[in-house]
């Protein structure tokens, strides 16, 4: 079981259509800084690697990283995660939105299954999602979506935001054909999703092989 | 399959007057003119002769029950293949649930080899409108409701609880599958609802497309959805019981509607195959208040409209001088004769939001049960597109096609099934 490499990651997500946020991946941190200047503080900064299956356990993640500590922080995490092997450190816009999380699993009897829930830490504990058996088509993504408890939070609870489903939709149905095209993805994690009213963005990505 | 659920003559292989044997069992439920028995070390059983093979009966057989020790099964089925029947139930356990799967795939091959059907090995047997070729402990009326079942006690304590079609317990599914059974089912003329207990499937994917072709409702409890029930799964018939969240959505996909307890399957068994579905909201007729508005509670809570009474309704409610306050849940008080009953009704099935009644007996002292069940049933003949479930004290309703509870909480559950 490996933790699929960024480019890779990269090459799955654009063949499938699925967006995510402005994302590379550097081992130089004086490169790091010129993207990052390049795509506007504040920032994240993320561990990636083959064995990293839970970065932010490490120290690995820091979000919300300013011009000012962006070396400090990228040293820190360089010594959080010493004597780790990583591929590098994910230097990443920050989105503004609400987190949900969408995955794909290979149940034993039924397949690729697809889940949808509200992300963040809290969702294996609250288990507020709905799954689905794949393929789904777009209307059966909308009713995956609708059926969260939760869902009163995308559809702005007073006077939130309400976020765009349709785009969340698109993304659940191309994660629908990536897990039956792609047979060696054993797992998809993709939490949070940041969505807005306009954009639905993948800004943490797990693909396990 | 047809050979299997409609034989013409049958042999029951380990026939027996061991008491508390199996073979005695299914000797009791299968005795008649058209069953032989076979059992070399008797001569007769319940006063039927034993042939010692089945190949020394002259006549055609086209089923052989067995229920031999599984060491002898193979050397048995070998008699049938000579025999040329159409179809075995092997009733005997010991093969693939105690982890002796080589016997039981040899078996299945060598009958698969000679196109003979095979149910089981390792179950209670078959049950058809022709046939009880089960050691069930005592066989079911006749009725719409086919029942599979992965396991023989839960088919035992169900027996006496509705009518049946076809009871199979289908145990290991070594040839004939679950899916096998839905296939045949969906063009069953006798059946009209399918219920399934279930602890493991082996192919889900072919389950869902097996289950999105049948146009019959199906019903479906599972076992082994905790940790521990999964445990006792792999033990008892040597399936997977798989993950259940994933199990419900898949179903859900395809239009299955599962339950949480064996009482929820019978009582949705009953009302698919006795009513038809809901159009519209439901009218609550009640004698006793309190029952009413716990009906109402239960309606809201899942999600079934009470739709309010309108005028023409309220007009034809006029004569109940004695009822104040007309509303839907409709109470008619307590000391409700059965011509309240008639006029409520009549009146509420008659308003046109209103598909369906839910209509309260309870017993105050001077509450006929009986005649208002008549006036229930009259009022089904009335109106046949519009469902009534009843929650009674008496009366003969379900001998009518009436479902009657004795909670108002399965009354509302039931109706709730007829808008799915």
């Amino acid at each position: 079981m490996n933790v699929l490499s960024f480019r890779e990651t990269e090459i799955i997500l654009s063949k499938y259509k699925i967006p995510f946020c402005k994302t590379e991946i550097f081992n130089s941190k004086e490169k790091a800084f010129l993207f990052a200047k390049k795509v506007g503080f504040p920032v994240a900064l993320k561990i990636h690697g083959q064995k990293v299956f839970h970065k932010s356990e490490l120290g690995g993640v820091k979000i919300n990283v300013n011009e000012d500590n962006f070396y400090s922080v990228w040293d820190q995490i360089i010594k959080n995660v010493e004597g780790k092997i990583i591929e590098g450190i994910l230097v990443q816009e920050m989105v503004c939105g609400k987190e949900v999380a969408l995955g794909m699993n290979r149940d034993d009897q039924f397949g690729p299954t697809i889940m949808f829930g509200l992300g963040g830490i809290f969702i294996e504990i609250i288990k507020d999602v709905s799954l689905r058996v794949v393929p789904i088509d777009k209307n059966e993504a909308i009713k995956m979506i609708k059926e969260i408890k939760g869902f009163k939070i995308l559809d702005g609870l007073r006077g939130g935001e309400k976020v765009d489903i349709n785009k969340l939709a698109d993304m659940l149905v191309n994660i629908s054909n990536l897990s039956l095209k792609e047979e060696n993805i054993k797992s998809i994690d993709f939490n949070p999703v940041i969505i807005n009213k306009s954009n639905a963005l993948v800004t943490d990505f797990r693909i396990i092989v | 399959m047809n050979y299997i659920f409609n034989p013409k003559k049958v042999a029951l292989i380990g026939a027996s007057e061991k008491p508390n044997s199996v073979g005695l069992g299914l000797a009791k439920n299968m005795i008649s003119d058209n069953v032989f028995f076979v059992n070399p070390n008797r001569e007769s059983v319940l006063g039927v002769k034993c042939y010692d093979k089945i190949t020394e009966i002259k006549d055609e057989v086209d089923l052989a029950v067995i229920a031999v020790p599984a060491v002898i099964v193979k050397s048995v089925i070998e008699d049938c293949i000579s025999k040329k029947v159409k179809g075995v139930v092997i009733i005997s356990g010991g093969f693939k649930e105690v982890g002796n799967g080589k016997d039981e795939e040899e078996i299945r091959d060598l009958l698969r080899k000679n196109k003979i059907s095979l149910i089981g090995p390792n179950c209670l047997g078959i049950i058809s409108e022709n046939i009880n070729a089960s050691f069930s402990y005592e066989s079911p009326q006749k009725g719409s409701v086919a029942f599979l079942s992965q396991s023989g006690a839960i088919i035992n304590s169900v027996i006496d609880r509705i009518g049946f079609s076809k009871i199979v317990s289908y145990g290991n599914e070594a040839d004939l599958e679950l899916v096998d059974f839905l296939e045949y089912l969906n063009k069953d003329k006798q059946t009209k609802v399918i219920a399934i207990y279930l602890e493991g499937i082996k192919d889900g994917r072919r389950f869902m497309e097996v289950v999105r072709k049948i146009k019959k409702p199906i019903i479906l409890i599972k076992a082994g959805r905790s940790e521990l029930g999964s445990k006792a799964v792999g033990t008892h018939t040597g399936s997977l019981s798989g993950n259940y969240d994933v199990f419900v959505s898949a179903m859900k996909q395809v239009g299955v509607i599962i339950v949480d307890s064996i009482e929820e399957l019978i009582d949705t068994a009953k009302v698919l195959s006795m009513l038809p579905r809901c159009k519209g909201g439901i009218g609550i007729i009640t004698n006793g208040g309190g029952l009413g508005v716990l009906t109402a509670d239960y309606c809201f809570q899942f999600g079934v409209d009470v739709p309010k009474l309108d005028k023409e309704t309220l007009l034809k409610l006029k004569e109940l001088k004695e009822i104040k306050n007309k509303i839907n849940p409709l109470d008619i008080i307590g000391d409700a004769l059965p011509q309240r009953y008639e006029i409520a009704l009549e009146a509420l099935l008659s308003q046109e939001n209103i598909g369906g009644l839910i209509v309260i007996s309870a017993p105050q002292i001077m509450t006929d049960h009986k005649e208002n069940a008549k006036i229930v049933i009259e009022m089904r003949k009335k109106y046949p597109l519009k469902p009534i479930v009843c929650s009674f004290h008496g009366g003969e309703l379900e001998e009518n096609n009436v479902p009657n509870y004795s909670d108002v909480l399965r009354a509302v559950k039931s109706i709730k099934k007829l808008y799915e």
